[in-house]
């Protein structure tokens, strides 16, 4: 009997309230700050090229769209995207796919000025913590069978 | 623990014990249950606050500048809450004095760990949350870098501690609710348990008081059960090896009574012709003479002795009767030593009379063989004193003599018994004081034997005053 | 000297019985049966009967009541000792004294002495007390004027008891009077004996007058 008494009443503390513990791991940091926007343009030898835009923050989606669709100003970098009058993206963010409605035409960008878009969308996605696995889908404004692919950047992997 | 609080009765114990498993296993149930809720409530509440400040926080980080400024600190300090702290080198933001609670350790692991981590304090007497948050810098491939900007939330547990203890006392509560049901089944299961016990306590009772056809019949095929057959069969065994002790005890006694009667026939002729004998031995030649008196005093012994076994055995087979009459002891007792001449040898010491209602012949040969005895065996002076009580009156013998020696006095009363073979010739048939005690308790009293204080034998002989005609 | 009628199943104990009564000088008689021994009484009525009361045939209570519905001859049974069934039924049926067997003459001889002297008195002429009339020197009582035929025994009671009318008698010392027995005396012999006395005198036993019963003590005549 002597040696019930402690066990129950060690059973009976244990069960009550909130119990201080050590530092414990609680998952991975937020993450989101940035210097500054990363924008990607073509140089002359037809290859995309990261350029920092030191904005000194890292902004979202359709502010990096608008930088990107302003060109790349003085920096012997080129853009596949041709000038529009309206700079205005519309932005869907779902869990493994960004879709974008961009006021452009198939015929208002190459090949290489796609991977410029997703590529800017998709660094964005991931500095402000998103996953590099994500799919960007890209809308176009004329119907075409491009607007339904679901693409990646071939520099971020 | 044992003696006074541990309860004797095994209906006690049984329902102590009974009550107490039950209890203590529907609390630690009940117990278990409420820590792993708890445990479980802790966690999810601490991974929701944690979750809702890294949301707030990411939510936020990418509109704010980089190196920060102060202005950039208090806009992430107030889009994660009051109670916060932030840092970034040497710049900081704190907001409410809860702040401080944030500990050493905590800091060294967030820097140290770059990722979430949280911990629980308890400070003034509230539980509470702490909530490290290093903010990393990604670039675009992914790289991982820390940012410096670190944020601390404090968050007060006061409200799941609450929780908690609902948790506790419902597990309390349904731990209680389990004791009158252990109650109840304890009280049935003692039953069922003692029910039997009883009933062999009670057959054991009766076997000990001499009810030896005293059976309990076995019920189901448990422990109990085999207990009880067992008993029984011990019982039986007792019971046949008694009814074959009495039967052959009432062999013997029927033979002594039967030799006894048969003797005398023969004695009575005997007795007769002695006396013509003793009466014709004036003419006889010396050693005639002599044969003859021998003769009349052995048939005169020989007479006394069937007496005293017809007596015996009388007592023996329960049919003695006693013959009760008003008598003055004391007058009794003076005719009893008068009739046999020891009025001189004895010293009687008795009031003046003693009215009591007793056998006046069997308190003749109670006082008779007492006197005898000591007069006989003992040495003078022989005393005989008669007291009275409200109660009892009682006549003591004490003589002169050596004493009883110690072996002698339990058996002192036994048939036949003679102390020292020297004695055995003397004129007693042996059985005088077992019929003396036999007397004694025919009539409710009793007769017991010692020594004075003086060394000499004493016989006290106890005889209640208010006699019930048998 | 007086004429003794031996009633006793046992041959050699009859014989015995014989021969040392007649060394104290009595005149014997036996019997071997209660037939017989109703038989003898029959041809020459002796002074007083001896009768075992184990006997075959008509057994000796019987042998006894018998003697006592034709006369008044005193009567000694022989009993076991501590027999009270046989010493109450003999003095029932009008024994007038026992003696305890194994019997020893010397003891019998007393008795028998004993019994025989109640026949005889201190006579002092005529006692009346209203019907009962009692000749203390013929020893004979009549009731009514009619004779009452008592044996010695009832005889001496009556006459120790109307000696002294009022005066009460204890057990013991009747015993000791009519009876000549020591203090070990058994007190039914009395009081059987008054039973006996009481049918004949009393016109209702069952509330006597003339003698009368003082409880815790013993008896006393009248107070008439």
């Amino acid at each position: 009997m002597k040696r019930i008494w402690p066990a129950v009443m060690v059973l009976l503390l244990g069960a009550c309230g909130v119990r201080p513990s050590g530092p414990a791991d609680a998952g991975r940091a937020p993450t989101g700050v940035a210097p500054g926007v990363t924008l990607y343009f073509v140089d002359g030898h037809e290859r995309l090229r990261p350029q920092l835009r030191r904005t000194g923050r890292l902004g979202t989606i359709p502010e990096a769209l608008s930088l990107l669709l302003f060109g790349p100003g003085e920096s012997g970098l080129h853009t596949e995207i041709a000038s529009s009058s309206t700079m205005t993206v519309v932005v869907s963010t779902g869990p493994a796919l960004i879709r974008l409605m961009v006021p452009l035409t198939i015929r208002d960008v190459t090949p290489l000025g796609i991977d410029q878009i997703v590529c800017t969308v998709l660094g964005v996605h991931v500095q402000g913590g998103g996953s590099r696995n994500t799919k960007v889908q890209v809308r176009f404004t004329l119907p075409t069978p491009e607007s339904d692919r679901l693409r990646t950047c071939p520099l971020i992997r | 623990m044992t003696g006074r609080l541990w309860p004797r009765g095994l209906r006690a114990r049984l329902l102590l014990t009974f009550v107490l498993v039950t209890v203590l296993g529907a609390a630690a149930a009940a117990w278990s249950s409420a820590g792993s809720a708890s445990t479980a409530l802790v966690t999810s509440t601490q991974r929701r606050l944690t979750e809702s400040i890294a949301g707030q926080i990411g939510a936020i980080t990418p509109q704010l500048t980089y190196p920060p400024d102060q202005d950039a600190l208090d806009r992430l300090r107030a889009a994660v809450g009051p109670d916060t702290l932030v840092t970034y080198r040497n710049l900081r933001s704190a907001d409410g004095a809860d702040t401080g609670l944030v500990t050493a350790a905590l800091r060294a692991a967030v820097r140290t760990r770059n990722r979430l981590v949280t911990q629980r304090i308890s400070a003034g007497g509230r539980p509470w949350l702490l909530v490290g948050i290093p903010i990393e810098i990604t670039g675009p491939d992914g790289a991982r870098t820390p940012s410096g900007i670190e944020v601390y939330a404090v968050r007060d547990l006061t409200g799941v501690d609450r929780q908690i203890d609902g948790l506790a006392w419902s597990a309390a509560g349904t731990a209680a609710l389990a004791l009158p049901p252990a109650v109840l089944l304890a009280l049935l299961a003692a039953r069922s348990v003692l029910r039997p016990v009883r009933e062999l306590r009670d057959t054991a009772r009766r076997l000990a008081a001499g009810d030896l056809a005293a059976r309990s019949p076995p019920q189901g095929a448990d422990e109990l059960a085999e207990l009880t057959v067992t008993i029984n069969e011990m019982a039986e065994s007792v019971q046949t090896s008694m009814a074959t002790m009495r039967r052959l005890q009432a062999d013997a006694r029927r033979f002594a009574a039967d030799v006894s009667h048969e003797l005398r026939t023969p004695l009575s002729t005997l007795t007769a012709v002695v006396e013509v004998l003793a009466t014709a031995t004036a003419g006889m030649e010396a050693d005639a003479r002599e044969s003859a008196k021998l003769a009349i005093t052995e048939t005169h012994r020989l007479v006394r002795l069937v007496e005293d076994l017809m007596e015996v055995s009388r007592f023996d087979a329960g049919t003695a009767r006693l013959r009760p009459e008003e008598v003055d002891v004391a007058g009794a007792v003076r005719d009893c030593l008068r009739a046999r001449g020891w009025l001189d040898r004895v010293d009687l010491a008795a009031p003046e009379e003693v009215l009591l209602r007793l056998d006046r012949r069997r308190l003749d040969v109670i006082v008779a063989n007492l006197v005898g005895n000591a007069l006989r065996h003992g040495g003078p002076p022989v005393r005989v004193a008669v007291s009275v009580s409200p109660e009892q009156v009682r006549i003591e013998v004490t003589d002169g003599g050596p004493g009883l020696p110690e072996h002698v006095m339990p058996r002192v009363f036994d048939r036949f018994y003679k102390a020292d073979a020297a004695r055995a010739r003397t004129p007693g048939s042996g059985l005088g004081l077992a019929i003396a005690l036999e007397n004694a308790r025919l009539h409710g009293g009793d007769l017991t034997a010692g020594n004075t204080s003086g060394g000499g034998a004493r016989f006290v002989l106890r005889l209640p005053r208010n006699l019930e005609d048998a | 000297m007086a004429a003794i009628l031996l009633i006793e199943d046992d041959p050699l104990v009859r014989r015995g019985l014989q021969l040392a009564l007649c060394r104290h000088g009595h005149d014997v008689r036996t019997a071997g049966t209660g037939e017989d021994g109703l038989r003898a009484l029959r041809s020459a009525t002796p002074d007083l009967v001896v009768l075992d009361l184990m006997l075959p045939g008509i057994d000796g209570i019987e042998v006894c009541r018998r003697i006592r519905a034709v006369g008044a001859v005193p009567v000694i049974i022989l009993t076991a000792r501590g027999d009270d069934f046989d010493v109450v039924g003999g003095l029932e049926a009008g024994a007038d004294d026992y003696v305890v067997k194994p019997a020893r003459p010397t003891v019998l001889d007393a008795r028998i002495r004993a019994v025989l002297r109640r026949s005889t008195g201190a006579p002092d002429g005529v006692r009346v007390h209203r019907d009962l009339s009692i000749d203390t020197t013929a020893l004979t009582v009549s009731l009514h004027g009619d004779p009452v035929t008592l044996t010695p025994t009832e005889l001496r009671l009556l006459l120790t008891l109307s000696r002294a009318p009022g005066r009460v008698f204890t057990r013991q010392r009747l015993l000791e009077e009519v009876w000549e027995q020591d203090y070990l005396g058994d007190s039914r012999l009395v009081d059987n004996c008054v039973q006996r006395l009481r049918a004949k005198i009393e016109a209702d036993p069952a509330s006597p007058e003339y003698v009368q019963t003082v409880r815790g003590f013993g008896y006393r005549f009248g107070p008439v």
